[in-house]
């Protein structure tokens, strides 16, 4: 047992002339040979793919004629920065994300609280919480497409109640419409899981709590702000950096609702990199944007981590 | 001494009126908002499984007025939607081996091996799945175009494994985690070794979180739209998920066999997320919550 325990530390070097025993070369490869293919299969298509993406944004970058790349410097950055156009897309992008933000986790709160309580057919009402999440994305849009329709979409049974409504909105040609349905959209697919992990967090606060304060007497709002609400707390705070990295990451839904029309007024920065290398064949600007979104969600990514790793060293 | 006895009758029913009303309200509002959630689901069955004369009608009507089941037929002999199903069966077996095989080799180093740099790759992995698939989509591609990859369906499997492995270790992970270390002191003590111990213990006590691994990396593969929009761009390798973005309601497709591709399509991953949700969910977290 103890030449395994000294198989865990480093070699110290007055045994680094002896050959090391069969045992400790294993253990102390192992892991190492284990997460190896890992790391290379994740690095060729992953972390190669963004040096090479960062590389090229300082290029010219010609597919369709054999001509050699060209290194142009700042180029594409300075081309970023004074175009409007960025700007826009900058400010689609922060609305859109938040505003998914506050839809999804309200929706996703009011619903882990709502299905926290005890009733009858729980199982099957949580089952049916989490439809919209098991579906894919393309028939997602479908369905939202169809519904949308404005010769025959059923939403417009709602909108002709309102008043002053007398013909069908074209609710994807108008972009507070479009901007909205986006959100409403992406939310509706997102909110069952926050409402899960919402749920899975209200499951863990001890039911004496709540037994106690009732015994002294607290009311509803008074449970929830003092019991429910730091229970949950941590988690939702987790949560609104998960929705930040989800809703930044929306592709399929925007792409194929609106492609970021009308005029760009629901074009996020995903959209923007797609629309410039495959409809312009800007490559090399596409790959600076790239780049430029690289660099937001790598800090929302460590926001992430930080807050795991705060989180782990309270819970120890 | 009666006046009393009354007033606590009053106040035990008052009570019971106001049990009763609060539970009526609440399941009400539970009927209210699942309706609301679930409507658009409700929408696709109905315009699927009626034809479109009633619902091409405005307003439609809310309810079913005929059940016809033709237009599954219709839509498989009018669109090559069978070669689409079996394209993204294809990309999807593929990614879910790559996955498994090597999702064990990674949760297994990441919880029940302790070594310099756990952290570091545990880390290595957050960060890669949080990343928006579209940055890299233009190097990946320009790197496809060069080694001649592109319209193949095992270079589409490749990519989505790598997208997906690592939320697939992470599940994993958090289910080695659960495997008990008396269990595996045991194993050691009898002279297993460590991979000796992963084959015998901790995958055969481990097989929920296999089928959940497969379950997530197999219908990642099957939803994924947009690599396999840029990556097999001819018609022959057209996954469903391509597939189905092109069809175009009431126009080109009639409502009920544009509805009905997309229920085709969503049965399979719909049965299979619910069945698995709480380990997919630990996965997407990683391990932020214990749930």
């Amino acid at each position: 047992m103890s030449q395994r325990v000294d198989a865990n530390a480093p070699a110290d070097p007055s045994s680094a002339t002896k050959a090391p025993h069969p045992l400790f070369r294993r253990r102390y490869l192992l892991p190492f040979a284990l997460v190896l293919p890992i790391v290379l299969y994740e690095g060729l298509l992953i972390v190669y793919p963004i040096i090479q993406g960062i590389y090229g944004s300082f290029t010219r970058i010609e597919l369709a004629s054999s001509a050699a790349t060209t290194w142009v410097g700042w180029d594409n950055y300075e081309r970023m920065f004074s175009d409007p156009a960025f700007w826009k897309v900058i400010r689609v992008t922060l609305l859109f994300t938040a505003l998914v933000i506050i839809v999804a986790l309200t929706i996703g709160l009011l619903t882990a609280l709502l299905f926290n309580r005890p009733f009858r057919f729980r199982p099957v009402a949580r089952g049916m919480l989490m439809m919209p999440w098991a579906i894919p994305e393309v028939p997602v849009v479908m369905i939202f497409i169809w519904i949308l329709s404005p010769q025959f979409g059923v939403v417009n049974i709602l909108a002709r109640m309102l008043p002053g409504v007398t013909k069908n909105p074209q609710w994807l040609q108008v972009p507070e419409l479009a901007m909205g349905w986006m959100v409403l959209i992406s939310s509706w697919k997102a909110f069952p899981f926050y409402s899960l992990v919402i749920l899975a967090a209200l499951q863990s606060i001890p039911q004496e709590l709540y037994e106690s304060a009732r015994v002294d007497g607290a009311n509803r709002l008074q449970l929830f702000w003092n019991i429910t609400f730091p229970g949950i707390g941590s988690t939702l705070e987790l949560l609104v950096v998960l929705a930040a990295i989800f809703s930044f990451k929306q592709f399929t839904i925007i792409f194929l609702m609106t492609g970021g029309g009308p005029s760009g007024t629901t074009e996020t920065i995903v959209i923007r990199i797609f629309n410039t290398a495959f409809r312009f064949y800007d490559y090399s600007y596409a790959t600076a944007l790239g780049v430029a979104g690289f660099v937001v969600s790598l800090a929302v990514a460590l926001v992430f981590i930080l807050m795991q790793v705060r989180r782990a060293e309270e819970s120890s | 001494m009666v006046a009393r006895i009354e007033d606590t009758r009053t106040a035990t029913s008052n009570l019971r009126a106001r049990r009763i009303i609060n539970s009526v309200l609440l399941y009400i509002t539970v009927t209210v908002v699942s309706l609301i959630i679930v409507f658009p689901v409700y929408w696709m069955m109905i315009s699927t499984f009626q034809p479109s004369k009633y619902i091409l009608h405005f307003p439609p009507p809310l309810l079913p007025q005929e059940l016809y089941f033709d237009q599954f037929g219709e839509l498989f002999s009018e669109h090559p939607i069978a070669k689409w199903l079996r394209n993204s069966f294809l990309i999807a077996v593929m990614t879910m081996l790559l996955c498994m095989a090597l999702s064990v080799l990674g949760a297994f180093a990441l919880s029940n091996l302790r070594w310099p740099g756990r952290n570091l790759f545990g880390l290595f992995l957050l960060v890669t799945q949080m990343l928006p698939e579209v940055l890299i989509l233009i190097p990946l591609y320009i790197l496809y175009r060069r080694l001649n990859m592109l319209n193949s369906i095992p270079s589409l499997a490749l990519i989505d494994a790598a997208f997906i492995l690592p939320i697939c270790i992470w599940i994993l992970k958090g289910v080695f985690d659960n495997v008990p270390h008396e269990v595996l002191d045991a194993s050691v003590v009898d002279g297993c070794t460590e991979l000796g111990a992963l084959w015998r213990i901790v995958l055969p006590l481990s097989a929920p979180g296999l089928a959940a691994v497969a379950v997530v990396a197999f219908f990642f593969a099957w939803n994924e739209y947009l690599y396999a929009g840029i990556m097999l761009s001819s018609g022959e390798f057209m996954p469903a998920s391509v597939g189905l973005s092109t069809l175009k309601a009431i126009a080109q497709t009639p409502v009920e066999q544009y509805m009905a591709a997309g229920l085709v399509f969503s049965v399979l991953p719909v049965v299979f997320y619910l069945a698995m949700q709480r380990y997919i969910v630990s996965g997407l977290t990683a391990g932020a919550v214990k749930g």
